[in-house]
């Protein structure tokens, strides 16, 4: 297809064939490459799973103030480009109040009505609530990858390896969380932005989160814990009873998202009600145009 | 002289003399092909950044069309058996083209995959380097590679039959292939189909058992629509009708039982959403009789229209038929489309609010092109390949 790349004066400037279709030839032959190959540009070494180790997130409710600071630092930290929105983690409004009781008749009225993840100010009378890949204990989006580039770790983390996805995106309409990414486009981040000890993935492959496993391996905590002004998040070891993890999980009441469905979440919500020192912090504002969703 | 020269000199030969009307047939389906399949070249090279899929809606009308199209190649299947297994040699002269049929849209099944996926490339090394056995892609991918060859097996034992130079162990093979293919399309192909599909947990439409079964009724009333549709059209350009009138009526009582099936499934199937009382159930109904009430009226208006016209004998005509026959296509496809689109569009979050998909130019282009490209290739087959009803 030839694109107008530039208007001038009065008549549009067209480019020559061979530009136009150079671009096409070259992704085209760079995509043969990548599926004879099997590797897509610079091999990044993932650190070996941590033996007897299982890695869970606690993210409280009652602290999270929906700054989505967490979603902003996780996008950096993991060379997520702008064309994946929303990022990794999104971060909801709730809208009803504990007690409320929804219309069980039509229930679809409260969706015509806007978007709770599009807030623009933080409000202390709602609930906040970040959601992201759960890393089930049995993830369908593993069992479902027809050539295993999802994959359960020992240490519990969900991965991905970005080599062997063929981009089918079964593990996206598998997934209950809406978890993971697609790359509808080549991903384009700026050089001095990348993040040396994260892949960059290529356009035609899922991504999702990993719990920064090139951190979390090597002894760290995940990004977004750290981006978190509210410590809100507390992410652990569960094999380890005198980790900060097992001792919240042993104190507070939580719940997990749709464990009906039997996947064994390893995001554990608390719910106790807490002081939120809203105040000192702005929302970090998101793109609005996310694809598929009406605005 | 090589074989190569010997296959052209045979489609010269072959297509001595055609009709005017069959060049400028095959010219429309060669530029419909050709504008279509750039789209696909553009989506190889951009990603499917023009589409209208997103990360809420990942499966759009390539994967309705691969549901679609693996249903369609069932018409194959049930000719082979009706003639191999149950010994009606009035089904011969559209033996080989349900074949061909059936090839034709196993072909378009993998073209809509290989057009969806980001990598099709790496794709292509499923089975043998990449696999994963609790995959109902993988099962299913691989299943149509072996549905591929066991149809071009039946196909080259049929010619063989054909021009009369089949022995005794090619006939018997022939037979073997024509009744092996019935149970290995259903309950494998077919069957896995649904799988795919049915094993999604995450969506409520989706998850049930009842899926894999309503793919193999569904797949035999469309497979075997198409072939009545591609008869009574073949009947209808060669001014010659290709089977007997009793046939015709036969073709229509097999019609008849694969729609009760179907319209027996899909109206309880929609029976039970409509008295769902969860939140998905809730949200699938709304969206059913809301946004694509179109596609559901056509689905179920359509299903019961065409078993209305095949349940009476004296509609069991070619003209009959045809209606029936076409309205069987459609309907089935709008029940394809209410599937996988439905399934996604229930937001798993109440907050992400309503989530739209309709597809745009820039996948239904590609569709139709390699729709139209597969027609072109069956039209020349159909004069190249010697045919029951062009040999006797």
């Amino acid at each position: 297809m030839i694109k107008l790349t530039a208007i001038a004066g009065a008549g549009a400037v067209m480019p020559r064939p061979e530009e136009a279709y150079g671009g096409m030839f070259e992704a085209i032959a760079e995509k043969i490459s990548q599926g004879i190959k099997g590797t897509i540009g610079k091999e990044v070494l993932t650190p070996l799973p941590v033996k007897g180790a299982k890695f869970a997130m606690v993210i409280d409710l009652g602290l999270c103030i929906g700054c989505r600071r967490c979603s902003y630092a996780c996008k950096l930290e993991n060379n997520v480009p702008d064309s994946i929105n929303p990022p990794y983690i999104m971060v909801f409004e709730t809208r009803y109040r504990p007690g409320q009781i929804i219309g069980v008749n039509k229930p679809v009225e409260s969706h015509i009505n806007g978007n709770g993840l599009l807030y623009t100010k933080l409000r202390k009378d709602r609930m906040y609530m970040p959601v992201q890949c759960n890393h089930c204990d049995d993830p369908p989006c593993a069992k479902v990858c027809p050539t295993k580039a999802t994959y359960k770790s020992p240490d519990g983390i969900v991965m991905m390896d970005y080599n062997k996805c063929i981009g089918c995106r079964y593990c996206m309409a598998a997934c209950p969380y809406n978890a993971r990414r697609f790359n509808w486009s080549k991903p384009e981040i700026l050089s001095d932005k990348v993040n040396p000890l994260v892949p960059v993935r290529t356009d035609g492959v899922v991504e999702k989160c990993t719990f920064c496993v090139h951190r979390t391996r090597r002894g760290r905590t995940t990004r977004c814990v750290e981006a978190c002004p509210n410590r809100a998040r507390t992410f652990g070891n569960l094999n380890d009873p005198n980790s900060a993890i097992s001792k919240l999980l042993s104190s507070e009441r939580y719940f997990r998202l749709k464990v009906g469905l039997n996947t064994g979440p390893q995001i554990w919500y608390l719910t106790s009600k807490k002081e939120k020192p809203m105040r000192w912090y702005k929302p970090v504002p998101i793109s609005p145009d996310i694809r598929g969703l009406k605005q | 002289m090589s074989v190569l020269q010997g296959a052209i000199v045979h489609v010269r030969e072959s297509l001595a003399g055609t009709d005017k009307k069959f060049y400028i047939y095959c010219l429309i389906l060669i530029i419909i092909a050709f504008l279509g399949l750039g789209g696909s070249i553009t989506a190889l090279a951009e990603g499917h950044v023009h589409s209208n899929m997103s990360d809420m809606v990942p499966w759009g009308v390539f994967i309705s069309g691969l549901a679609f199209f693996i249903g369609l190649s069932a018409g194959a299947t049930m000719v082979g058996l009706l003639i191999h297994g149950f010994g009606r040699e009035d089904y011969h002269p559209v033996g080989t083209r349900a074949i061909l049929i059936g090839l034709m849209s196993i072909f378009a099944a993998m073209g809509c995959v290989m057009m969806d996926v980001g990598n099709p490339f790496r794709a292509m090394k499923i089975p043998f380097l990449l696999r994963n056995e609790t995959s109902m892609f993988f099962i299913s991918s691989t299943s149509y590679m072996g549905f591929m060859t066991l149809l071009m097996a039946e196909l080259i034992m049929t010619i063989k039959v054909t021009l009369g130079k089949a022995s005794s162990k090619d006939k018997k093979i022939g037979k073997l292939l024509g009744i092996i293919a019935v149970p290995y399309a259903l309950i494998v192909v077919h069957s896995f189909t649904g799988t795919i599909f049915g094993v999604v947990k995450a969506r409520e439409m989706w998850n049930t058992p009842l899926l894999p079964v309503h793919f193999v009724t569904s797949a035999l009333a469309s497979g075997f629509a198409l072939v009545i549709l591609v008869t009574i059209l073949t009947s209808w350009v060669n001014r010659k009708d290709l089977v007997s009138r009793e046939t015709y009526n036969h073709m229509g009582i097999m019609l008849c039982f694969f729609l009760i099936a179907t319209v027996f499934l899909d109206t309880f199937d929609y029976l039970i959403i409509s008295y769902s009382g969860t939140e998905e159930g809730l949200e699938t109904w709304h969206l059913l009789t809301g946004r694509y009430l179109p596609t559901l009226l056509i689905n179920m208006v359509g299903l019961y229209g065409a078993l209305a016209i095949v349940s009476f004998r004296k509609y069991r005509t070619p003209k009959g038929l045809l209606y029936a026959s076409s309205i069987t296509i459609i309907a089935i496809a709008a029940y394809r489309i209410n599937l996988i689109s439905i399934g996604q569009l229930v937001p798993l979050y109440h907050e992400l609010g309503e989530i739209h998909y309709v597809p745009n130019i820039h996948e239904i282009a590609p569709f139709i092109g390699l729709v139209a490209m597969l027609m072109f290739l069956y039209a020349v087959l159909t004069k190249v390949l010697p045919l029951e009803d062009k040999v006797h």
